[in-house]
């Protein structure tokens, strides 16, 4: 089972880690390359990424004649996908476990950062949907 | 320059995606599969994949006694993800347009859908 694990910020929470010392950033840095390196020990890595800045994101809607429509506005409150993990495990308590262990992931002063990590299967086809 | 392009709707939005008709359902995924083709075909494709519903998302903080703590409850407004591309492509104008044919995928009597995507590059730090 496949499960993409998702850290989502608004706009004041990206501000907030702008703000992070150097050696807050590192050990941060230095957790999420460790629990990397587990992942894909264990053999349940399937891909991470991290995303760049919520500013230089861009909604792109269909405009008539063919060319897109850009919007770079969004509301104060919008969660921003900040990075994500994806994990091939046997059940969904093994993916929320490695949830809590992002979730843990330090912080400022080091202390656990227990950011919310949203938790989704996902699809191998339609059917999933129960459609 | 790699971007990825997030499809994303509320809760009200997936049950009215739920209620298509078949026929609309499969216009709808012929097309996004065509734009997968397309992208595999100028090497600008590297994945893309759709999620499960809603319903069954959770929200996970830390740990208590050992075990982790999860939440599945969601204001109605939240936005999930539904599914997401990622694509290797030149110029962020591509990537642009690329997020317009998505958008311009059919939808219910074959009208355009419209959906908003949100299009976003990698950070290069995340390696």
């Amino acid at each position: 089972m496949k499960y993409i694990l998702m850290m989502n910020a608004t706009k004041a929470n990206w501000e907030d880690f702008a703000k992070w010392t150097k050696e807050d950033l590192q050990r941060n840095v230095a957790f999420m390359r460790t629990f990397s390196k587990e992942l894909k020990d264990k053999g349940i890595f399937v891909g991470t990424e991290g995303l760049g800045w919520p500013n230089e994101a861009k909604l792109v809607r269909a405009g008539k004649d063919g060319q897109p429509i850009t919007d770079g506005i969004f509301p104060e409150s919008k969660e921003f996908l900040a990075g994500y993990w994806i994990i091939d495990v046997e059940s969904p308590e093994e993916a929320y476990r490695i949830a809590a262990r992002v979730s843990a992931a330090p912080g400022r002063g080091g202390a656990p950062g227990n950011i919310p990590i949203e938790v989704r299967q996902v699809l191998k086809g339609f059917t999933d949907l129960g459609i | 320059m790699k971007y990825i392009l997030l499809m994303s709707g509320s809760k009200a939005g997936v049950d009215s995606y739920l209620a298509w008709t078949p026929q609309d359902r499969d216009a709808h995924m012929a097309i996004l599969h065509k734009i997968n083709r397309e992208l595999t075909e100028s090497g600008e494709f590297i994945a893309t994949q759709g999620l499960t519903g809603p319903s069954e998302a959770k929200l996970v903080r830390g740990e208590k006694n050992g075990l982790p703590v999860t939440d599945g409850v969601f204001p109605e407004a939240k936005e999930f993800l539904l599914g997401f591309w990622i694509v290797d492509v030149a110029t962020p104008e591509r990537a642009y347009a690329i997020a317009g044919k998505i958008s311009a995928a059919p939808g219910p009597n074959g009208a355009p859908t419209n959906m908003p995507i949100e299009v976003r590059q990698f950070a290069s730090y995340s390696k």
